[in-house]
């Protein structure tokens, strides 16, 4: 087995004049969980179909798995897609044992690894019931095990916490974890940063379906300036001249500003050095950027832009 | 292969576990069943008719009595006859289907009137129930020793005498006063110790003879000493016993009047009895087998039959790739599929799982009429045992079969193309319309076809491939000419294949697709690119 599960090379997808992907380039190794993010529109369930040969690209090259078309190797390949939805009238167990049988596993096989399943994630009771009578999160996790069945090497999950409560987001998390553990390689789409934050190992961000980043989460944080964020009545722009803070800029709350800090930058000299000056700080607030805040920072405008088209 | 084998087998499962399903696998030999077993009630359950007789002419009654009691005679020997064959050790030689083939049109019975005569002649005039304990008696060598007993059918109609409050020779407008409460059912009559209630009334006037010469409005016949005969009943709808009487009443009339102007009357029936017989012939059929038969007819007619089923099969069917397409696609279940099996394998499986759930219900359809028609063929229900044998001889159940599946595939490529396109019911409706009209077209011309099998309507609308399975169905007993048969069984073909290339294509593209149904410039350009 080769090492890189999947690598996009230079990925364009046109729908007429609209570039829904452009230029796109990443490449993912294998046994690792990569979140795939970027907000609505970005371009990220195109990407999707594309690696699933749903859709042709445009231009550009994906291989997966070494191979040039997904229909060589969809069965080492589990697919979760954004929008969800089971057949109505199948019960449960039999909707999970279709979805592996096409995926090659035999009959007896099948029916088994759908009761094993449906008994792991705690819809026992549920296995024969027909999917109309489940619950959406439910049906959900019916459908993530339908995914994930055929025990896949590579498990592509668009969405996969969109609808759900925040227990079953848990565990959704540990369902992905599972499949990590199990050595596979996992790709999921979200715009939901904090699970990424605590599940993936790398992150690709697209925007306006351009790549925007392509990084663990560790080097996407430091991708903005760490802040601290200050109020007081007088006057602080001496700040600037200290090593740590590189500039200070009005916070979007009136009276506040922000610090940005410097590489080297220790929060904690701020504060000593409005200390030494006698200078009263009414608002001391210091935390590591998030992963939310490097979306908001680098795909902030481009979302908004979107939301607005 | 593998994956086409799974999804037909899975749309087969899901569409056959259907209510659906069931309901109409069942609903069309109960339908069937139902209607021969409501002839036969029909025919068994009709009560026997009460009625009054006034003649106060004193000319007609004996004749009407003499035809209504002849009527009787014979229902008592078509069911001495039934109930000989029904219990004969063997099956009576008349009644088998090479006689039925070659009976000539008209004389369905042929056979059984054969048999008739011949009872007739052992039981001579009398129908009182000793001379039929002696006819029985003669039958009973031929007949199975665990025989029922015979049960005398019911007399159709029985005449009752006036209630005694009535005066026979008074006005008849008194009479048919004095008979209104009977005859609307308020009151009943006595006979034999039961209450009956009376069906009609014939009041025939003294000088009835002159309304012969002078006829008179029925308004006038109201009014007092106008003559005319007077026929009273509140049922409209059975006129049999109206019809009887008048006919037999015009027959003695004339009888009369022949013997009044000094005519031969026995010169006269002879005449009357002439006949120049006009025969059927079909120049289709063998040198020296020409004569149309029943059977014939009744092959002309068969087809009615299968292009219904034709036209039910195939729409329930296609109906049913349309839902699920669309259900795939409403549900985004089509995504999961589609990173499984290529769009083609897809629409493969499910064309092929539809067609196993058609080519189920219409065996099931044919087997139950098969089996209802085998198990009614008795001489009670002939017409089954013709229809039976028509199907057997004719080959259409294989032209039928034929047709079905053309017909399923070529009409299952439009709506996949439909459901493939749309993304919910509501979009695919509106779409469904214009083709439900255009399906509409071999409901409406299934019953004139056979009228003109050869003429230009039939012939142009075979040349469609969309009617060509109806059509040619309905022609099928016709004998069309070579050029229509095989010409558009090709074109059919060809129409087949170009229909499921260009449904692949748009099912491909469409099936991925959300949003509002594309326009008809956009479908074209999908089928432009690869």
């Amino acid at each position: 087995m080769s090492d890189t599960v999947l690598s996009f090379e230079n990925v364009s997808k046109t729908y007429g004049d609209f570039r829904a992907v452009d230029d796109v380039s990443f490449s993912i190794p294998a046994g690792s969980v990569y979140g795939f993010l970027g907000p609505n529109g970005a371009g990220k369930t195109t990407s999707i179909r594309m690696i699933l040969e749903i859709i042709k690209p445009t231009s550009g090259k994906i291989s997966i798995f070494g191979q040039p078309s997904a229909l060589a190797v969809r069965d080492r390949i589990g697919y979760l897609p954004e929008e969800k939805g089971l057949y109505k009238k199948m019960r449960a167990w039999s909707i999970i044992a279709y979805f592996a049988t096409l995926k090659g596993l035999d009959r007896k096989a099948a029916k088994k690894r759908a009761y094993e399943l449906l008994e792991r994630y705690g819809l026992k009771d549920f296995a024969d019931a027909r999917t109309e009578a489940l619950s959406k999160g439910m049906g959900q996790k019916v459908q993530v095990l339908a995914s994930i069945a055929h025990d896949p090497e590579f498990v592509i999950l668009d969405e996969p916490f969109s609808g759900l409560d925040p227990v079953n987001q848990e565990v959704m998390e540990d369902v992905i974890r599972d499949i990590r553990d199990r050595g596979r390689t996992v790709l999921f789409s979200t715009h939901v940063m904090s699970h990424a934050e605590r599940i993936c190992d790398r992150i690709v961000l697209i925007a306006g379906g351009k790549k925007v980043l392509d990084d663990t989460v560790e080097g996407a944080r430091r991708m903005i300036p760490r802040r601290v964020r200050l109020q007081s009545d007088s006057d602080l722009s001496f700040l600037t001249e200290l090593g740590a803070v590189e500039s200070l800029v009005p916070a979007d709350v009136p009276g506040q500003f922000d610090a940005l800090l410097g590489t080297d930058g220790e929060p904690l000299a701020v504060v000593e050095a409005c200390l030494a000056r006698g200078i009263h700080l009414s608002r001391f607030d210091y935390s590591p950027p998030d992963l939310h805040d490097v979306f908001v920072e680098l795909v902030g405008d481009k979302a908004k832009e979107a939301s607005y088209r | 292969m593998r994956a086409v084998f799974l999804i037909a087998m899975r749309e087969f499962a899901e569409n056959a576990k259907t209510k659906g399903f069931w309901i109409g696998l069942f609903l069309f030999p109960v339908m069937i069943y139902g209607s021969i077993i409501a002839q036969k009630m029909m025919n068994e359950s009709t009560p026997t008719r009460h009625f009054v007789l006034v003649d106060q002419s004193g000319g007609y009654a004996d004749v009407v009595r003499a035809t209504l009691e002849e009527r009787y005679s014979k229902k008592v020997l078509g069911a001495l006859l039934e109930y000989r064959m029904e219990n004969a050790k063997e099956p009576m030689p008349e009644m088998n289907a090479e006689s039925l083939e070659s009976a000539p049109q008209g004389s369905m019975m042929g056979g059984m009137e054969k048999a008739l005569d011949s009872l007739k002649l052992d039981l001579g005039d009398s129908m009182d129930p000793a001379s039929i304990d002696q006819v029985i008696a003669m039958m009973a060598p031929d007949l199975r020793e665990d025989r029922p007993e015979f049960v005398m059918p019911r007399p159709d109609f029985r005449e009752v005498p006036l209630p005694e409050s009535i005066d026979r020779n008074g006005e008849l407008v008194s009479i048919a006063e004095g008979l209104r409460d009977y005859l609307r059912g308020d009151q009943t009559l006595m006979v034999d110790g039961a209450p009956v209630e009376l069906f009609a009334a014939i009041l025939i006037p003294e000088n009835i003879d002159l309304a012969a010469k002078q006829p008179v409005g029925m308004a006038a016949m109201l009014e007092g000493d106008k003559p005319g005969i007077q026929y009273w009943g509140t049922n409209l709808a059975d006129t049999d016993l109206k019809e009887r009487v008048s006919r037999a009443i015009q027959e003695e009339l004339h009888r009369k009047q022949y013997v009044e102007r000094n005519l031969n009357s026995a010169e006269i029936a002879a005449v009357l009895d002439m006949e120049l017989p006009v025969g059927s012939f079909n120049p289709n059929k063998e040198v020296g087998k020409e004569v149309v038969s029943d059977a014939d007819k009744i092959r002309e007619y068969a087809p009615i039959g299968f292009v219904y089923l034709l036209w039910i099969g195939i729409f329930t069917i296609s109906q049913m790739l349309l839902n699920n397409t669309i259900e795939e696609k409403s549900n985004r279940i089509i995504e999961v599929l589609l990173s499984s099996v290529t769009p083609g394998e897809l629409m493969m499986g499910k064309l092929l799982g539809i067609a196993g759930v058609g080519i189920t219900m219409i065996g099931v359809w044919m087997g139950s009429l098969v089996a209802i028609l085998k198990l009614n063929s008795g001489p009670e229900s002939k017409l089954a045992g013709l229809l039976w044998d028509v199907l057997q001889n004719s080959g259409m159940i294989p032209v039928f079969i034929m047709y079905f599946i053309l017909g399923y595939l070529l009409y299952s490529a439009l709506f996949l193309s439909i459901g493939s396109v749309c993304n919910t019911l509501k979009e695919a409706q509106n779409l469904m319309g214009p083709v439900m009209l255009i399906m509409m077209v071999p409901m409406v011309t299934m019953m004139f076809i056979p009228k003109d099998p050869n003429g230009t309507l039939a012939r142009v609308l075979s040349w469609i491939p969309l009617y060509t399975p109806f059509t040619m169905m309905n022609r099928a007993a016709a004998h069309p000419p070579m050029i229509d048969q095989v010409g558009t069984l090709i074109l059919l073909l060809v129409s087949v294949v170009v229909a499921m290339w260009l449904a692949g294509r748009i099912f491909r593209i469409g099936i991925l697709r959300t949003g509002q149904p594309p326009k008809f410039r956009e479908l074209l350009s999908w089928l432009k690119t690869s």
